[in-house]
């Protein structure tokens, strides 16, 4: 929100008080300066000038060639306009200027073969007006040589105010020069209403009625007739401008001015179009539709608010009234309306109607019900001075049930316990008193305050203890240097995914974090999306059900930027829909997943080695090297039977007794496509709390092997189809215990050895904790075991 | 004889000191040590020796071929790492063979950061889901319904009961619903915004929270424990201050500050001309919150913070554009 300071100056006295200091006493009193526009600054280098002199351009018709006076030295200046004249005093731009419209910096230049040290400005350059007939011609009064910013009066500071929800009183200049009148101890002044009257009772001019008393608990209404709708004068224009609005006519000028004075949003009614001069405020009907002020047809429900004459709606409480009651240049009789309406109601229907205009903006955080009449009053006293308008007698207000200020009492020692510091009791009701807060009564330990209404904020102990301190400044508050904490049990929920994280990466992944918001057709791939009801865009509709989709974008997006191999991992939540509806935590499932994915080569060309592509056995292998640093590799069985899944081409899963706790694989070409990749892409997911829950045996020392090992190699021709672990179970079956190890290193299939057949290469380890083996024993054990493979899976033993 | 070891000893202890290769060792080798070398002679030529001199000899002669031995194996180890073959069979200047590890994401590391200096400060650190209810979210954290603070954040909506959390505070509505002060804890995790995504906003960032309750919490404390955190996280080179806020959660609430460390407060593109950086919002918890979770805020008083990790990961590394940290492209995953 805008302030201009000159604004402000009109209700506090702030002299001897630089605007530097007023921005940063604002920022750490709670009214947040987020930015400052210092108008003066644009007219740096600009002076009144007074021409003493001026002469036709010996070379050029159209231009003439002065002498401006700055005060302090008289200058050569040629000028192009036609009504400069010689005794006038005008805007001067002297060499270094910068024109506000269109940004060019004044030079020292040679016009035509004359000497030019300056511009002489019309209105247009200096950004103020359209006119650019001729050169701005100023008060003949100013001198010479005053900063053309402040002979116009522009020289103002504007603030750009982030006002908090909660500070509904801030949203207007008087509110925030009563913050400046606390801050700085300085008196407050309010405008004083002195109306002028006519004989013409208001009641047989206007009539209101509210139907609905809790939607609007206050509606005041002023009539003034005969006024002239016209610009606004210059005083009004400028303060309209300094705060970035657009000036319109006077009466609805008067009607904005009044909101950013004193908070209350107005609203004008042509008089002559309310059908039987009556307002009555009632629900809108469902489905109801209404054209406002913006040229837009609005569709209505029964829930929202509307202010209505005796046939039609008229406007939309407190949002934006209706195109056909507007003030027009044709109006004569204005009926001017300053109500209080329900927070709640207000942005239920600015919200549903997406509209958000300055009057719902103040009325949903709570604008003050007692200040209507003022509001209503200074509006008509100005109608009647700026558009010659005649007030008609009293007031129409209806009010059935006054809002009264509320009571809170402040104990000095809570302010204390909450703050951690003493503010003296003088201090704490200097402060209450500058906001406008009445002291009712005091004792030695507390005080009994009375909260203006214009403060909803304020409801309890705790808000006046903010208030007291946010004046007295958060920075005077000591930081405390040492604490005492309790001993208790410390715990972190997140140490074993960081443990994860740390064990990922020293097999080489690097971690990602994908966006967990998906496109609904990509979400669903891996399960039941969980949608949203009113998402930005259509790309975070859903919540990703796995992880997979999200490293597969991210797979993609490296891949184009040339990133071909890549190990990456993701710890994150995944959502899927188990009850058709949610309306509990149980009908839906949130499991913090680690997702694995691996893609392109395991090994680049080099010196030493030739490139190999990743497959699946590389994904196995850094699995099984990632349960292993977790203590898990022996707890989790493999399941290569697992169910088809349409995402994956084969897959297999990891299993902790009969549960399921990490599946993956090589994922399918047909989901590869959909995300335009063209390599294949291995990837594989845990479920963490599945991971985490696995109760470990508390590690034990076990006794390093004092005996040697012995070990035996051994090969097979088998038929194809036999897998590993078969050959791998049979050789234990043929074996004592004294076989520790069995491993497979190596594996070929060639012509030589027949038709679907294949060689496969055994390494057995042999030993015994107690005691030193003999030759003949392990023999013995080896050839039994080779003979169990030869006679159960039909192989021909090659030797070693 | 003795006299004869004597002398060969001193020849060869002579001889070798002459060499400098090995070809000229290998000469020496084959002169003294070689099976009809010099010392193979003198053993030879023990055979002579009266019987009760033999053992002196004997024990002379052994003594001489061990350090002849030693002396030559000492040296020949020595010419051969000097060697001119041996140095070329290892050019240090190849590639070592690759190994590679990987990194935490730059967001889990700044994290990471940041819950060791909180655990310093004696916090538990609490994670809570991302799916919450609307209670969590906002009304047992004192928004009211209707009103215009639920506008501070732009809410993804599942249903009217259901929606994603806007901040990791609904964690300090279950982490007080479980445990009775003192309760001391940060609660970091991912939250949503439905906005435009953008270079300045994305519709997901990462949040840390922290609450202390206990008796005897003070505002002053809080200052102290967040310019004890900024002070090891910013390190000491900085002014703070607290300013005003607003927090429907707490009461009264302050946003912290500190210099700009790029312009050291003059005033610059990253702190929009103001020479402070926002880097929290923290405040005392809200008597409203402690009677929704059943503490006694009479007995009780607490304090609660809040940062985002992206912003704090933005002004420390001058990252540019906050979809950089979701994008994962692997030459940004690698800077880190």
């Amino acid at each position: 929100m805008k302030i201009s300071l000159n604004w402000i100056k009109n209700y506090v006295d702030l002299s001897g008080i630089s605007s530097d200091d007023i921005t940063d006493k604002l920022t750490i009193s709670g009214l947040e300066v987020e930015d400052i526009e210092d108008k003066a600054k644009l007219f740096d280098n600009f002076v009144v000038g007074y021409v003493k002199e001026r002469k036709k351009h010996p070379n050029a018709d159209k231009l003439s060639v002065c002498i401006v006076s700055t005060g302090e030295e008289d200058l050569n200046v040629v000028c192009g306009a036609p009504n400069v004249a010689a005794g006038q005093k005008i805007a001067f731009a002297k060499i270094g200027a910068v024109v506000p419209n269109g940004g060019f910096k004044i030079t020292k230049a040679k016009l035509r073969g004359e000497v030019s040290m300056g511009m002489i400005c019309s209105a247009n350059e200096l950004g103020i007006s359209d006119d650019h007939s001729g050169i701005m011609v100023l008060d003949p009064s100013l001198p010479a040589g005053m900063p053309l910013a402040e002979a116009l009066g522009l020289n103002d500071v504007v603030f750009e105010l982030g006002i908090t929800p909660n500070r509904p009183d801030a949203l207007c200049h008087i509110g925030v020069a009563r913050d400046l009148a606390a801050i700085f101890g300085r008196k407050m002044t309010l405008p004083e209403v002195d109306l002028k009257e006519i004989e013409e009772d208001i009641n047989g001019a206007a009539s209101i009625e509210v139907e609905n008393t809790t939607g609007c608990p206050r509606y005041t209404a002023k009539v003034v007739k005969n006024v002239t709708v016209k610009e606004s004068p210059e005083w009004l224009k400028q303060r309209l401008v300094a705060i970035g609005l657009r000036p319109i006519n006077n009466i609805v000028d008067i009607t904005n001015f009044i909101l950013h004075e004193a908070g209350q949003p107005l609203h004008a009614f042509d008089l002559d179009m309310l059908k039987d001069h009556k307002i009555v405020v009632k629900n809108a009907m469902e489905g109801e539709s209404f054209v406002t002020l913006d040229s837009k047809e609005r569709k209505l429900s029964a829930a929202d608010l509307m202010i209505c004459d005796a046939a039609k709606p008229v406007a939309i409480a407190g949002v934006m009234g209706g195109e056909n009651s507007e003030v027009t240049p044709e109006t004569k009789n204005v009926l001017i309306e300053s109500a209080y309406f329900n927070p709640s109601s207000i942005r239920k229907t600015a919200k549903r109607l997406i509209l958000s205009t300055d009057a719902s903006y103040r009325f949903e955080r709570g604008t003050d019900p007692n200040n209507t009449l003022y509001a209503a009053s200074r509006a008509a006293q100005l109608m009647a001075e700026l558009g010659g308008g005649e007030v008609l007698k009293g007031t129409i207000d209806v009010y059935p049930q006054k809002i009264e200020p509320l009571k809170v009492n402040l104990r000095y020692a809570r302010i204390t316990t909450v703050m951690g510091f003493e503010i003296a009791e003088p201090d704490v009701k200097n402060i209450l008193l500058g906001l406008g807060f009445t002291i009712l009564s005091e004792n030695k330990d507390s005080l009994d305050v009375e909260v203006p209404t214009y403060r909803p904020d304020i409801e309890r102990e705790v808000d006046l203890i903010e208030e007291v301190a946010r004046i007295y400044g958060y920075d005077k508050i000591p930081p405390v240097e040492r604490i005492a904490i309790a001993l208790e049990e410390k715990t972190d929920q997140s140490a074993y995914q960081d443990k994860l994280r740390e064990t990922a990466n020293s097999l080489g992944f690097y971690e990602m974090i994908t966006n967990s918001l998906q496109p609904k057709e990509i979400a669903s791939i891996t399960g039941k999306t969980i949608d949203m009801l009113n998402p930005d865009s259509l790309d975070m509709a859903s919540l990703r059900t796995s992880l997979l989709p999200g490293a597969l974008i991210a797979v993609a997006k490296n891949l184009n930027v040339g990133q071909k191999d890549l190990m990456l991992f993701e710890v994150g939540h995944v959502f899927n829909k188990i009850a058709p509806e949610i309306k509990s935590f149980d009908d839906f499932s949130e499991e913090n997943k680690i997702g694995f994915i691996i893609t392109g080569k395991a090994q680049t060309t080099q010196w030493y080695e030739k490139e190999r592509a990743f497959d699946i056995y590389d994904l196995k292998g850094l699995l099984s090297a990632f349960l292993d640093k977790i203590g898990l590799d022996n707890e989790l069985k493999d399941l290569y039977t697992h169910v088809e899944n349409k995402n994956f081409d084969y897959t297999f899963a990891k299993l902790y007794k009969d549960t399921v706790v990490g599946f993956g694989g090589a994922v399918s070409k047909d989901v590869l496509k959909k995300f335009d990749i063209n390599q294949e892409v291995f990837a594989f997911e845990f479920n963490i709390e599945a991971l985490k829950s696995i109760q470990l045996e508390p590690k034990r020392f076990k006794e390093l092997l004092k005996y040697p090992k012995i070990v035996r190699d051994c090969a097979f021709i088998l038929d194809r189809q036999i897998t590993c672990e078969e050959v791998v179970n049979v050789i234990r079956k043929g074996s004592s215990a004294l076989l520790k190890k069995v491993e497979l290193f190596d594996i070929f299939e060639s012509g030589n050895l027949g038709n679907n057949k294949k060689s496969m290469a055994f390494s057995l380890e042999y030993f015994d904790e107690s005691r030193t083996l003999k030759d003949e024993e392990v023999e013995k054990d080896f050839n039994r075991a080779v003979e169990t493979v030869k006679k159960e899976l039909n192989a021909e033993f090659r030797g070693i | 004889m003795l006299q004869t070891i004597s002398e060969t000893n001193k020849n060869f202890s002579n001889e070798i000191s002459q060499v400098s290769d090995l070809k000229q060792l290998e000469n020496l080798r084959i002169k003294y040590l070689s099976r009809k070398g010099i010392i193979a002679t003198l053993f030879e030529d023990l055979k002579t020796v009266p019987k009760e001199d033999k053992p002196a000899v004997g024990k002379s002669l052994n003594e001489l071929r061990n350090s002849v031995q030693t002396q030559f194996d000492t040296l020949k180890e020595k010419l051969e790492a000097l060697s001119g073959n041996n140095k070329q069979a290892v050019d240090f200047t190849l590639p070592g063979r690759g190994k590679s590890v990987g990194s935490k994401h730059i967001l889990i590391q700044t994290l990471d950061e940041i819950k060791t200096i909180f655990r310093g400060l004696g916090f538990s650190i609490a994670e809570g889901p991302e799916l919450e209810s609307d209670y969590n979210n906002f009304s047992a954290l004192n928004f009211a319904p209707d009103h215009p603070a639920r506008d501070m954040q732009d809410t993804f909506f599942i249903n009217k009961d259901y929606l994603l959390r806007t901040h990791t505070s609904p964690v300090q509505i279950r982490v007080m619903q479980n445990q009775q002060p003192p309760v001391r804890a940060i609660m970091p995790g991912k939250v949503y915004r439905n906005e435009a995504i953008s270079a300045r906003s994305y519709c997901l960032f990462h949040q840390v929270e922290g609450l202390c309750v206990d008796k005897g919490v003070t505002f002053a404390e809080l200052k102290g424990t967040l310019v004890s955190f900024a002070r090891q996280f910013y390190g000491s080179g900085f002014k703070y201050r607290f300013r005003p806020s607003f927090f429907p959660f707490t009461e009264p609430s302050a946003e912290m500050d500190i210099t700009c460390f790029l312009c050291k407060g003059k005033g610059c593109r990253m702190c929009k001309q103001t020479g402070w950086l926002e880097i929290l919002g923290c405040g005392m918890v809200d008597p409203n919150v402690f009677k929704n979770v059943g503490y006694d805020s009479e007995k009780y008083t607490g304090y609660a913070f809040g940062m985002g990790i992206e912003r704090i990961a933005i002004l420390k590394y001058d990252i540019p554009d906050i979809r950089l940290y979701f994008e994962n492209d692997l030459r940004f995953l690698k800077q880190f």
